[in-house]
């Protein structure tokens, strides 16, 4: 199967690591993943609090501007804002007819979708990533954290299972970490108010540290840029806040797994961490002390 | 003693239909079982629980809604409707909820108004979202200066902010498409 990539605003900026390290995965897999041309923001929540118009026709621009070709995604944001699109355009010819005239041309909803767990899973296999690992990560316990996005509503999405979704669990596994069983995979980080109201995501990020370090994991795994930024670059103001330890580094997924398949610390960006990851992967085996540099 | 039988779709009629047409939403279909609220992330700190707005707005009171801070503390995190036994689409209930509130001047002590409207005038002129500018804009314009004064230099150091913003061609139809969906898609 061949993909379009769509890597969003935020993997051109805040979530740069998830970018590279999600490049550098597709590397060692051989799976090609050319840049969308000219791919425009999905118009993300502020365009759906808005006007719903404007919300479908956003996403529509790139998936019509796809031709027909499957839209592989990184972020759960953009992933969610591309379905509910297709959701809609194709499920109500009015609004088809609607985004028709914004976007230029009769878009008919039927653009395929693909989220990189997704297509690592289910398009590629674990059998063909297992070939990849060269590097297990051998005794690293990780939660699997999937957010609010990539798997709700089901209706919409139709991705893995709507509350307790297991690829990147499986990922891990097959990475040769340890992926833990635990209650908040998909509990929501509080999201964009971080900039407008941080302290819903204060809250909302410190129950989701609160129940991995009771898990007892090393680390945590993400799949989002604005859950990994929240649990990561607000963890520090968290754990002021609410009178706690966790130093728990909040990796991309992708991360990890490009460092299982022996891509360099640089190759996947670990400097752009904000909680360091260095002290736990030097323990672990994973990477010496020169991924500090 | 006859029991009083109110007619929803009588008494409520007018805001239910009203964002039922601006969102697809159903509210008058919700029966209160409140697994909306047991679900919400935000249910114990905002001004009501999901299941009550949906009250409100079956009961047709406009201004309660409109004025509510919930509608402006909703995360869309889609744990309601993805719940919900009779799939109320909550999420796309307050998106409704949040463009009337917003049009009407009544949004109940929120940025979120503001940040929208920054974030969307950059997609407009340049395709994409500068998160830098779009910071800096909204610290400007809500005197919030000072607050996360130091995430910029360390994000800037991780190399998450690039210094140039991003400019993808095809302005005028981006310019065509916010002016004709403003206008309801030529309708």
């Amino acid at each position: 199967m061949s993909y379009v990539f769509f890597p969003g605003c935020s993997l051109d900026g805040t979530a740069k690591d998830f970018h590279r390290s999600t490049l550098a995965v597709a590397s060692r897999l051989g799976l090609e993943l050319p840049e969308l041309k000219d791919w425009i923001c999905c118009g993300s929540t502020a365009a759906h609090s808005t006007d719903p118009l404007l919300a479908d026709a956003l996403p529509a621009h790139n998936l019509f501007a796809a031709g027909g070709q499957t839209l592989a995604v990184a972020c759960a944001a953009c992933y969610s804002r591309l379905k509910m699109a297709n959701h809609h355009i194709a499920g109500d010819a009015a609004v088809r007819a609607k985004v028709a005239r914004l976007v230029g041309g009769d878009y008919d909803g039927l653009t395929p979708v693909r989220h990189l767990l997704e297509i690592l899973c289910q398009d590629i296999g674990r059998a063909r990533i297992a070939k990849a690992v060269k590097r297990p990560l051998k005794g690293l316990k990780v939660a699997c954290y999937y957010g609010c996005l990539l798997s709700r509503p089901p209706e919409v999405t139709n991705f893995d299972d709507a509350e307790n979704p297991t690829l990147m669990d499986q990922l891990m596994a097959t990475a040769g970490a340890t992926p833990v069983d635990w209650p908040h995979k998909t509990e929501c980080c509080g999201a964009s108010f971080s900039i407008t109201d941080s302290s819903i995501v204060l809250k909302l990020s410190d129950q989701i540290l609160a129940m991995a370090q009771a898990a007892g994991v090393d680390c945590i795994a993400t799949a989002c840029p604005l859950c990994q930024l929240n649990l990561d670059m607000r963890q520090k103001d968290i754990e002021k806040r609410y009178q706690r330890k966790y130093n728990l580094p909040v990796f991309y997924f992708t991360q990890l797994l490009g460092l299982a398949m022996g891509c360099t610390p640089q190759e996947v960006s670990l400097g752009s961490l904000v909680v360091a990851p260095y002290g736990l992967l030097e323990a672990k085996g994973i990477c010496g002390a020169e991924a500090r540099r | 003693m006859t029991a009083a039988i109110v007619e929803l779709e009588e008494v409520g009629g007018r805001l239910g239909a009203e964002v039922k047409a601006r969102s697809g939403a159903a509210p008058m279909s919700c029966y209160q079982c409140a697994k909306c609220s047991s679900g919400c992330p935000v249910a114990g700190r905002a001004d009501l629980k999901p299941h009550e707005l949906v009250r409100l707005v079956q009961m047709n009171q406009r201004e309660a809604a409109l004025m509510s801070r919930f509608i402006w503390e909703c995360t869309s995190c889609q744990t309601c409707v993805t719940r919900c036994p009779q799939k109320v689409d909550i999420p796309a209930m307050n998106d409704a909820l949040r463009a009337m509130s917003a049009s009407e001047g009544v949004a109940a002590g929120t940025s979120v108004p503001l940040f929208n409207e920054i974030f969307l005038k950059s997609v407009r002129k340049r395709g994409r979202v500068y998160e830098m500018g779009l910071m800096a804009a909204y610290k400007l314009r809500t005197g919030r200066l000072f607050e996360d004064a130091t995430k910029a230099p360390m994000m800037l150091a991780k190399g998450k902010l690039p210094l140039a913003g991003p400019r993808v061609d095809g302005r005028s139809e981006r310019e065509r498409m916010f002016r004709e969906a403003a206008e309801g898609g030529g309708e």
